[in-house]
């Protein structure tokens, strides 16, 4: 039996409170959440369903020129710039008057992801928790998502799609764990799709991989796929190649290379494919094996349900080839959400850590709030799920 | 290397004292600081005290180049906190 009503609510409240801080990234997430305390969270499996009022979730990102990627460095001073002004927007945007009495918790970001921005957070996080006398829960990345794509789309128990620009698994849950199915050997997905828009130096804003996703909506020669490695491996996968190969392509397409016959007419030198063509095949193979080795992680747990959560899970041709994957398989459903909710932001790490706050969860002494770079998925005990 | 010959090499000191506007946001500063680890302590270490209104941080390090990149990675922090005290408390 999970007990979601161990912890109560701040004076005598009738509903939680719970800020949320995320940067991991090149985002900063600052979210606010409220969730009532309801007779259906006394016994049984509904972390699921909390009723999640969303007061506040902001988003600053930091973007890059075209051509460029994020540096650890660089996107740190952006945090450290933005942060303490962003808890204040979101705290009036909550319309919270006075942080001391109105929230029950704070949770950050501890982990996986880029050290020095994460660390840039969790500064302003322990001062908030001290001045305040609010207490703390470090949150991981990955749970976050899940639990925010959980509580959105209602999926009771989903195979889980985190596709991002740091992280590509498969994930199900075991045994109050998310267990990984499946992963990248290499780069993410996220990271191989930003890369190549590097390559073809395109915009940035307001995500690398939206702007192939609309370059690939334009493709010509659809019925003439690239053809690309095709790099499953068991349940993983590996993107690394496929980024070597799919640039060397876009490099001789714009010194117009001749030479090469994939790309011009050996006879006429005609150009037979581009570059509109090349986001659409690469979009195309890297989905198709997202979906194959979903697939199998369906048929192992025996779900009909997959969830894609994570800043690649707002393509909308991934969610349209996980559709039709699902419509071949008895009740198959996908549960996907929006750019709000997919890219990270501070309100998922609020849901997670709200529900690690209620069933007891919470950091006693500061030396537990390092954050770390390597933090796996099923490092974290789910306590709230059955 | 033991630990004596580490003592000895860590040559390069300096002492910053911050004035804040009460002795329990220089002990909250403190506290904020403490917990994150050294990444290269056999190059670079720091000890954080509050006395009074002010936090006392103690750098020692192998070589001026690792205290000044060290020094100015923690006062950034300290910007973080004051600001946090500016428009939060």
């Amino acid at each position: 039996m999970v007990n979601l009503n161990g912890v109560k609510p701040k004076n005598g409240r009738n509903y939680y409170i719970a800020l949320g801080l995320e940067g991991s990234a090149n985002k900063l997430g600052i979210g606010v959440i409220k969730q009532p305390l309801l007779d259906s969270t006394l016994t049984g499996d509904n972390s699921h369903d909390c009723h999640t009022e969303i007061l506040a979730n902001i988003r600053d990102t930091y973007v890059t020129p075209p051509g460029e990627g994020f540096l650890p460095r660089d996107t740190a001073r952006h945090h450290k710039n933005w942060c303490v002004r962003l808890i204040k927007k979101a705290l009036a945007e909550a319309k919270i008057e006075n942080p001391s009495i109105d929230i029950d918790v704070i949770c950050f970001t501890q982990g996986p992801g880029m050290g020095a921005p994460l660390h840039s957070v969790v500064i302003a996080a322990r001062t908030c928790s001290l001045i305040w006398d609010v207490p703390l829960i470090g949150v991981n990345h990955c749970v976050g998502h899940i639990e925010m794509g959980r509580e959105i789309t209602k999926a009771v128990n989903p195979v889980v799609l985190y596709v991002s620009g740091g992280n590509t698994q498969v994930i199900a849950y075991s045994e109050n764990r998310y267990r990984i199915f499946g992963e990248t050997l290499d780069i993410a997905i996220g990271n191989c799709l930003d890369r190549f828009a590097r390559t073809l130096k395109i915009p940035n804003i307001p995500f690398p991989g939206y702007n192939i996703e609309q370059m690939a909506k334009k493709a010509q020669h659809k019925d003439n796929l690239v053809l690309l490695p095709y790099t499953v491996k068991g349940m993983d996968l590996s993107m690394s190649g496929i980024l070597a190969f799919i640039d060397g392509l876009a490099k001789d397409l714009f010194k117009k290379n001749k030479k090469n016959k994939f790309l011009f007419d050996s006879k006429t030198g005609e150009q037979l494919i581009t570059v509109e063509d090349l986001c659409f095949a690469l979009q195309e193979n890297l989905f198709a094996m997202l979906v194959e080795i979903t697939e199998r992680a369906m048929a192992h747990v025996n779900s009909n349900q997959v969830l894609i959560v994570g800043g690649v899970g707002s393509n909308l041709r991934l969610q349209e080839m996980m559709g039709q994957m699902c419509a071949d398989r008895a009740n198959g459903k996908v549960h996907a959400t929006d750019e709000r909710f997919c890219i990270d932001n501070g309100v998922m790490i609020a849901q997670a850590g709200l529900l690690q706050y209620r069933m007891g969860d919470v950091i006693t002494d500061l030396a537990d709030t390092v954050v770390t770079q390597k933090f796996r998925t099923d490092e974290v005990y789910v306590s709230w799920r059955e | 290397m033991s630990k004596r010959d580490n003592n000895m090499q860590m040559e390069h000191t300096l002492t910053l004292n911050i004035p804040f506007a009460t002795s329990k946001q220089a002990d909250i500063a403190c506290q904020v600081l403490r917990p994150d680890p050294i990444l290269r302590p056999q190059d670079f270490q720091v000890k954080y005290t509050s006395k009074g209104n002010e936090l006392v941080m103690e750098f020692q390090s192998i070589d001026d180049r690792v205290l000044r990149v060290g020094v100015s990675s923690v006062i950034d922090s300290v910007k973080t906190i004051i600001e946090t005290f500016d428009e939060l408390e």
